[in-house]
């Protein structure tokens, strides 16, 4: 098993490059399992919008109730009223609507005097328009008090104003069943798991390959004793078991934070894909290391590829809001029918004929992908041989 | 003399194909992932209006204020009349955000918690607590009905106007390109370590060969650095035409300005790579791995990877942004796009200057008149 050998210990000398992608992986996943809580669909929660609220009138019930009916029904952020953190927060979405009660605003409403408050908004925005119905809502109420029950009382107008705001239509939820916690997070650590796994398995695998392909050491080793069928038998168990070696340690954190549902229905699709995906992965690898020539040339590449498939099959940003061309394009590479079906098996309540089908269709695409990509390898290492 | 190093710094940088594609070529590939990955992104939010089925019934029938009121929201519901069961299947094939029913009361079936369907629900309420305050007014108030109708209530005064933050939208996707040009100045750095090897005897054999020269160090040092910068400045402008030109980001129209950002940019990532070079005496590997990693964690400060942390980092901890040149760059372009006041993008540029002016001074002081014993 010399070559066997060799082959990890070419894999050992270039670890430091190696290593990186894994540090790079393992801190994705836990800042997104740490920070990403997706929401539970058994009750009907309203959506709150985070909103900037700043008051240039003084201190009335009016403005009062104001802000209280649209802290109930919004987020309400509290920013400094400068100019320029007033637009970063907007800029950043940490606020997606600013609202100022201008001086004077309490007395010309009560007064039935025209008003307006100024809003400072993303444009075309969903939120603006809720935010919108919401206010309006109040200052209409309001001012139909205030027309038909001229000389109410601030006390008594904002009493009837909480009594009436307080209506609720009721909401159904139709709930698809539960839904795991853990089921859409593994799914995006199951997405982030592509990037690594392509960057590492294309170092991995090219820097054996510079090495093996290296044409003096190739004619050293053709004159040995070694049958050429046992040599490559043992350059395929190598570049096997570097993959699933590698597989392995990159599942193993999901382990660790999903626990027991990694066993679930869900949990076992999702490692089923992932080691379908490995070996596609791995044999576009072998494709690269038999075509690249230098060093400089393989972290080039295996950064264009891992960086531009991630990009391109919606491991970054998500498939849905990828445009349709960029899909089209994607299509024809072995992530985009990865994340796919990750996302398919994610979204699954539960799993029958229907959505079992296309999760393995897609698992098949990408077993057909790894197969197709060996055989072009095949057919080109047969090729070098004959020429040479 | 000058000139004929100068010419010959600037065809060994160019003739480096390595190089060249880190510093030229992934930039660019760089910016068409971001551009195809991110165009929908930020028109995601852009309020489509919501899909609502309404299920005829007798009870709706009784109901024609319900009707109406609907109708008038024609700017934010496309609505459907339909009957019980096509209203269930239109939910669950996501047709429809939810769908509306009296059975007797207002029902509103949904079978997910977004924005949308808050929308459908505000506007439910709305029309209940209308009801609720005529009645109010009513009990309140008898005469107010005898006194005229309750019309006024239908009628409706938009109590908002809108206030422009400023000319420019909003926009955080310009923010990762933003970044992504700081990455392509600190990338200039790839030069920088390239210039330093090259006049280093103890670094590279070219380097022996030139300080046997008779020739004033700093002089032939001068003559690289500028051939760097000449070969950054280019490669940046190009990215930068491609990136507005081909792939339509908006950068504002101060032309001057993001000029000379790109400049000031540019000498400070060369600077930076001759400053690692110059203090880490450890081989070319080390330098770039270096390098690179401090370039994307200073890149993901300035919010290269996710847009938020860039607001955490001014909003949290400003003293980090300001000791961060690729947020001093991200930061100028963003000032220039979207502030109306220059102050902000004069504070980044003189404290770039500074950078670049540190960063100088430390490779002229570890350069300069080093002897060797033996090499």
């Amino acid at each position: 098993m010399q070559v066997y050998k060799a082959f990890f210990k070419v894999i050992q000398k270039n670890r430091a490059q190696i290593l990186i992608y894994l540090v790079v992986f393992m801190a994705l996943a836990l800042i997104l399992s740490g920070a990403y809580n997706p929401p539970q669909d058994t009750d009907f929660t309203k959506v709150k919008v985070n909103i900037a609220f700043i008051n240039d009138d003084g201190d009335s019930q009016l403005v009062a109730g104001l802000k209280t009916y649209l802290g109930e029904n919004a987020n309400l952020v509290a920013i400094p009223d400068e100019t320029q953190k007033l637009q970063d927060a907007l800029f950043f979405r940490q606020v997606e609507y600013i609202l100022r009660v201008p001086a004077g605003f309490t007395e010309d409403m009560l007064n039935g005097k025209e008003v307006q408050l100024e809003k400072t908004t993303v444009p075309d925005s969903t939120s603006n328009i809720y935010m919108d119905l919401l206010i309006n809502k109040y200052l209409n109420t309001v001012k139909t008090y205030t027309t038909y029950l001229p000389g109410l009382s601030q006390d008594d107008l904002s009493q009837n104003l909480e009594k009436d705001l307080a209506e609720q239509s009721k909401v159904t939820m139709i709930s698809n069943g539960t839904h795991s916690i853990y089921a859409e997070k593994s799914g995006y650590y199951f997405n982030y798991l592509s990037y690594s796994l392509f960057a590492i398995l294309i170092l991995g695998v090219c820097s054996v390959m510079l090495v093996f392909n290296d044409t003096d050491l190739k004619r050293r080793n053709l004159c040995s004793p070694i049958r050429s069928a046992n040599m490559n038998m043992q350059m395929v168990l190598g570049n096997l078991s570097f993959a699933i070696l590698t597989w392995l340690v990159l599942i193993s954190a999901s382990f660790i934070m999903y626990g027991s549902f990694m066993f679930t229905a869900t949990g076992l699709l999702l490692l089923l894909n992932s080691f379908v995906f490995t070996l596609a992965v791995l044999s576009i690898s072998y494709l690269i290391g038999n075509l690249v020539k230098s060093r400089g040339a393989m972290s080039a590449i295996a950064n264009v590829f891992a960086l531009g498939t991630s990009f391109i099959s919606g491991v970054f940003v998500p498939q849905e809001l990828l445009g349709a061309n960029v899909l089209t394009i994607a299509s024809f590479t072995p992530t985009y029918w990865y994340v796919k079906a990750n996302n398919e098996i994610t979204a699954a309540v539960s799993f029958n004929t229907g959505n079992l089908s296309s999760i393995f269709t897609s698992m098949v695409l990408v077993l057909a992908f790894g197969v197709a990509v060996l055989g072009v390898t095949l057919v080109l290492i047969k090729q070098r041989r004959v020429e040479s | 003399m000058f000139l004929f190093n100068y010419r010959y710094r600037l065809k060994c940088i160019f003739k480096d194909r390595q190089l060249m594609f880190w510093t030229f070529m992934f930039p660019i590939l760089l910016a068409t992932l971001f551009n195809l990955a991110f165009a929908n992104l930020s028109s995601s939010d852009n309020f489509k209006k919501v899909n609502v089925a309404v299920v005829q019934n007798e009870q709706l029938d009784q109901n024609p204020a319900f009707v109406k009121a609907l109708d008038g929201a024609d700017n934010l519901f496309v609505v459907k009349y339909t009957t019980q069961d096509q209203a269930a299947v239109l939910l669950s094939d996501h047709d429809i955000d939810g769908y509306i029913t009296f059975d007797p009361d207002l029902n509103l079936v949904v079978n997910q918690s977004s924005l949308n369907q808050t929308i459908i629900r505000g506007f439910l309420d709305d029309f209940k607590q209308s009801s609720a305050t005529i009645t109010t007014i009513i009990t309140q108030n008898p005469s107010a009905l005898a006194n005229g109708n309750l019309e006024g209530i239908s009628s409706r005064t938009e109590y908002l106007k809108a206030v422009a933050a400023n000319q420019s939208n909003p926009d955080p996707v310009v923010n990762y390109f933003y970044a992504m040009i700081a990455m392509t100045c600190l990338y200039g750095g790839f030069l920088g370590v390239k210039e330093v090897v090259a006049i280093q005897a103890d670094l590279s054999d070219v380097g022996a060969r030139i300080n046997l020269a008779p020739t004033n160090k700093l002089t032939v040092f001068l003559a690289s650095i500028m051939a760097a910068t000449t070969v950054q400045l280019l490669e940046l402008l190009i990215l930068l035409a491609f990136i507005i030109g081909v792939l339509g980001i908006s950068f504002g129209d101060q032309l001057g300005y993001i000029a000379l950002t790109c400049v000031v940019g540019s000498l400070t990532g060369v600077t930076f790579g001759t400053c690692i070079a110059a203090i880490i005496k450890k081989g070319e590997g080390l330098k770039i791995g270096i390098l690179i990693g401090s370039t994307m964690i200073m890149c993901f400060l300035a919010g290269m990877m996710s847009a938020n942390i860039k607001y955490t980092v001014m909003t949290k901890a400003p003293i980090l942004g300001y000791l961060n040149p690729a947020n001093l760059i991200t930061d100028s372009f963003y000032a220039l796009y979207y502030y109306n006041t220059h102050t902000q993008f004069f504070t980044d540029i003189l404290l770039l200057c500074g950078f670049t002016l540190f960063f100088s001074s430390v490779t002229y002081f570890v350069l300069r008149r080093q002897k060797y014993a033996s090499l």
